[in-house]
């Protein structure tokens, strides 16, 4: 009865045996087929992905290149600081003119005060005049009184008294020609004056107009300066992002190494020989094993091979010799 | 004169992410998809460093390297290597092949360009 059961349990465990050979002799051809397809698509998508993510950095640099030469922040900071230095130049330059304008209007006081000094003088030359007209005229009564003998006297004071009157004369117009030099000097100066203060004004606000202008250019320089400093910043972290996500792709390389071995191993396997007998099939297939572990060139496929769970393989350091 | 570089490699994402890398600091890459490529490369240009994959179709890394120590235009030339291959005994078979930095993959592109500027000083 034993043997009899034996035999009714081998017989099964033989039948599925030899059909779990016969499947998996049918299969692994076909199987690794199916995985050199897997291992070659995710070549090409990987490749396809990595020259995309490359095309991405080269547009982000480009793009970040043409904001920064764009904006200008910089240059258009150094322009603003030049004009301020222009500005301060004319303002200086205008200042000066000014200055200039107040020294003419002194200039101009001072003529004033010298034409009343001369119409003083002109008024002492009409009172000399004057005074020996009435000399020369008391000259002439002498003469008269002298009779005969006063005759030549009195032509000299008739002539002294002449001249006297045309002094006189001459007197009163430089009186009347230095009054109308000293209306005509204050009228200068008040122009002046007037000219003086207008000019002032216009400078002050100039002087303020233009400093809003540049106010404003600087405003708007730094406004673009700044959008273009958050548009490099934006750009730079997009462009590391695509950098780490290039660097997560190497996970293609170590997948085909891997599943370039497995597909070695299942052609090898297909090549194995017909081998009689547990005993010697199972020494056979430990030298195989062992030759296909001594293939593996990641700490993934020894680890799985030993039986361990793989684990995640982060960046190392680089060892220099 | 900017400095050239070759690079190694069947995967041409590692490549791209090594090209991408060296070019933004101002080195020239050359690029080979195996040993043999690899060879020729040198052959065609003046190469001032190497970077290889250590297993790779038609001539492997270390074949590459032994070839690269042979070659009287290259003798000195510095190489890393840029692997999967993380074994010591990996290692030592680089390094007694005359290597000069071992990186293992995956691997930051900062970590390469410093060590491409220890072995190659501007």
């Amino acid at each position: 009865m034993r043997i009899d059961s034996q035999v009714h349990r081998e017989e099964p465990e033989e039948s599925a045996q030899t059909l779990r050979e016969t499947v998996c002799c049918d299969a692994l051809p076909i199987w690794s087929n199916q995985v050199a397809v897997a291992k070659r698509q995710t070549e090409e998508a990987v490749t396809a992905l990595t020259q995309r993510f490359e095309g991405i950095v080269t547009r982000i640099d480009s793009a970040l290149g043409a904001v920064q030469q764009g904006s200008g922040g910089q240059l258009a900071a150094e322009d603003a600081k030049q004009g301020e230095l222009h500005l301060a130049e004319v303002i200086n330059a205008l200042k000066s003119i000014q200055q200039s304008r107040d020294a003419l209007a002194n200039d101009i006081r001072a003529l004033v005060n010298y034409t009343e000094e001369l119409r003083k003088m002109s008024s002492e030359v009409e009172s000399i005049a004057f005074q020996t007209n009435m000399l020369a005229l008391n000259a002439a009564i002498e003469a008269a009184h002298a009779g005969e003998l006063g005759k030549g006297f009195a032509v000299v004071a008739h002539e002294v008294r002449n001249l006297s009157e045309a002094a006189r004369n001459t007197g009163k117009s430089i009186t009347g020609k230095v009054a109308l030099i000293s209306a005509a000097l204050l009228e200068i100066g008040k122009t002046n004056e007037r000219v003086s203060v207008r000019d002032q004004q216009a400078v002050t606000d100039s002087e303020e107009h233009i400093r809003t202008v540049l106010q404003r250019f600087t405003e708007r320089t730094q406004q673009l300066a700044d959008i273009a400093r958050r548009s490099s910043d934006s750009g730079a972290q997009i462009k590391d992002e695509v950098c780490e996500s290039l660097v997560q792709l190497q996970f293609q390389d170590r997948v085909s190494q891997i599943l370039q071995h497995v597909i070695g191993s299942m052609r090898e396997v297909q090549e194995l020989p017909a081998v009689a007998g547990s005993q010697e099939a199972g020494a056979e297939a430990k030298g195989h094993l062992e030759r296909m572990a001594s293939t593996y060139t990641t700490e993934e496929q020894r680890r799985i091979h030993r039986g361990l769970e793989a684990q995640t393989v982060a960046p190392q350091d680089v060892t220099f010799f | 004169m900017s400095k050239k570089i070759l690079v190694v490699d069947d995967s041409s994402s590692v490549r791209t992410v090594a090209r991408m890398a060296l070019r933004e600091r101002g080195y020239d890459v050359v690029e080979a998809s195996n040993g043999q490529e690899g060879l020729k490369a040198l052959d065609a240009d003046r190469i001032h460093l190497v970077i290889s994959d250590v297993n790779m179709p038609t001539m492997d890394g270390i074949s590459f390297l032994k070839e690269i120590k042979r070659h009287p235009n290259y003798k000195f030339t510095p190489v890393i290597m840029l692997t999967t291959e993380a074994g010591e005994d990996k290692k030592q078979e680089g390094r007694a092949a005359g290597a000069k930095a071992w990186i293992t993959k995956p691997f930051q592109p900062q970590l390469l360009v410093d060590a491409v500027a220890k072995l190659m000083p501007a």
